[in-house]
């Protein structure tokens, strides 16, 4: 992405939002959205297929059962 | 467990002349009569009236409860009544934590006309029903969105080691208050990083919890699927005492997943006998300087780890936060931005905006691949009790700093202070913080991440511990 493209992404988009932005914003706008857009492309590195879900509510493992905790590596 | 309490509070600081009080032993000499709470309150109340012109660490002050609170619990001594553990010791929360009476700003302007909270925040109502006196409100950077606590609409917080550097943030003020020694316990918020950068750069305690294990009801969001709440503390038995306090289910909080209290305390005083600890290398070793090896290596050697282990994806991992992050902050505050953008903090507000313009695949493509990351995480903790890592790259810039250099490349300074952080609450893993003084920094610490498994948060203090009594890693004195 092109900093005209992101430019010209984020003036339209706003507009969308009805978010109003003077001219200096929507550069700066621009200059961040074309870094999370490199950021962002990181990800396509992932192969996902259509059963990978949302982590909708995140949970990091199931809470553990009484008795589970502790012991069994000291 | 007394013991375990008793000889924590021996051991409340390593490498400095200055006597700073941990909440273990004020609660105790309080609960002895040594002292009373009216007195222990004063004492903090004195501390910051002396350095808070320099460190910039409170926001709001709430003398009159806190003495209302210090009074009450001095009477029920008086009537041979048994305390609660933190009976009488001063703490202080965040500003996005709702206390009742005060607007909850959040660190911005905005919120400043909000109603006043009608009552306490979850947390905070768990830390007083523990005895402990709130004191007040602390510095942050606006709606958490930051690392550094460069406040415009407060003014920075600064760093009590070093007033010219930042404290870190989001949760700045919570850090500096523990290191400049006016409460000995604090609250905080952690998304990205934002328990861990402040409490590295500043030196003390910090523990970020496993995501879902502390209500984060009556507190401010900033991104709701990644926001963590947690203790900082002078010592490792505060700390987990303070942790303890704060555990329970909310079943009014969607995103508390625990559903049971699981104390550390009793298991703190066991060692690492047993224990599989590993380094982490590859990317985390690539984003540290030689400061943040160094002491990285120490804790590693006095834990008696030396293997060295990758954490999957963590680069990834670290992106697809990023993304989602920028994708929820900005939707959240769509409304403001759109008739009051000039308020936000000059160094957040564009980009929250960049954030709530976002394609919505992209922050889809990150939820989704969550999932995968857990998974791996998850796999990888079958081989490991502990990890270690650095909790920042370096340690504290100068405020006002744009730029800073690791191993050659040069990074903006303020997002890089997140690279080593982000990668462990995406997973969701608890991580304390241990401060330490490497060598070449002017004094100034680098803390190191002692991560665990998922709800394992008893491991992590268990060698945080262990690194505290081998003399290693604690808080040091400031002059101020």
């Amino acid at each position: 992405m092109t900093e005209e493209d992101a430019l010209s992404y984020v003036t339209s988009v706003a507009k969308t939002l009805s978010l109003p932005l003077e001219p200096d914003r929507a550069q700066r706008v621009a200059q961040h959205l074309a870094r999370n857009a490199q950021i962002a492309q990181v990800l396509d590195r992932i192969p996902l297929d259509a059963y990978d879900e949302l982590a909708a509510i995140y949970c990091p493992a199931p809470f553990p059962a009484a008795g589970d905790m502790g012991g069994q590596h000291g | 467990m007394v013991d375990t309490i008793q000889d924590a509070a021996k051991q409340n600081h390593s490498g400095s002349d200055q006597k700073i009080d941990d909440a273990v032993s004020l609660a105790q000499s309080i609960a002895r009569g040594e002292r009373s709470a009216r007195e222990v309150l004063n004492a903090s109340i004195e501390r910051i009236s002396a350095t808070d012109g320099q460190v910039n660490a409170f926001t709001d002050l709430t003398l009159d409860r806190a003495r209302a609170k210090a009074d009450a619990i001095d009477a029920q001594r008086a009537r041979g009544e048994s305390l609660p553990p933190l009976a009488g010791v001063p703490f202080a929360v965040k500003n996005l934590f709702d206390i009742a009476g005060l607007p909850t700003r959040a660190g911005s302007k905005i919120n400043r006309t909000r109603s006043p909270a009608q009552g306490d925040a979850f947390l905070v109502q768990q830390l007083d029903a523990a005895g402990g006196i709130l004191l007040g409100a602390l510095n942050m950077d606006e709606y958490a969105y930051g690392f550094t606590t460069e406040n415009s609409h407060d003014g920075p917080c600064h760093n009590p080691h070093r007033l010219d550097r930042i404290a870190g943030g989001s949760s700045g003020g919570s850090a500096a208050a523990v290191a400049a020694g006016q409460v000995p316990l604090t609250l905080g918020s952690d998304t990205n990083g934002s328990i861990r950068v402040p409490a590295s750069l500043c030196g003390v305690w910090g523990l970020k919890p496993t995501f879902g294990r502390l209500s984060r009801r009556g507190t401010f969001p900033f991104v709701n699927s990644l926001d963590h709440l947690g203790p900082f503390a002078n010592t490792v038995a505060s700390l987990t005492v303070g942790y303890d306090a704060l555990q329970g289910p909310d079943p009014l909080d969607g995103g508390c997943h625990a559903e049971a209290v699981h104390l550390a305390l009793p298991e703190l005083a066991k060692g690492v006998d047993g224990l599989r600890i590993g380094i982490l290398g590859g990317y985390f070793d690539e984003l540290s300087s030689p400061a943040a090896r160094s002491v990285v290596s120490l804790a590693a050697r006095t834990l008696g780890a030396v293997d060295t282990v990758v954490w999957p994806d963590a680069g990834i991992g670290r992106a697809a936060a990023f993304v989602i992050t920028a994708s929820e902050g900005g939707s959240l505050h769509l409304d403001p931005l759109r008739t009051r953008a000039d308020e936000f903090e000059p160094l957040a507000v564009d980009r929250f905006i960049a954030g709530a313009l976002q394609p919505v695949s992209w922050y889809l493509r990150a939820q989704r691949f969550r999932r995968l990351y857990r998974d791996r995480v998850n796999a990888l903790f079958k081989d490991w009790d502990i990890l270690l890592t650095p909790a920042t790259p370096i340690s504290a810039p100068t405020i006002g700093t744009d730029w800073i250099e690791i191993n050659g490349q040069t990074h903006p300074s303020r997002p890089a202070m997140g690279l080593l952080t982000q990668p462990i609450s995406f997973a969701g893993c608890p991580v304390v913080v241990a401060p330490m003084w490497p060598e070449g920094t002017d004094g100034l610490p680098i803390g190191v991440q002692v991560i665990a498994a998922p709800w394992r948060e008893d491991l992590a203090l268990r060698a945080a511990y262990v690194l505290q009594n081998a003399g290693v890693a604690g808080i040091r004195g400031v002059n101020l």
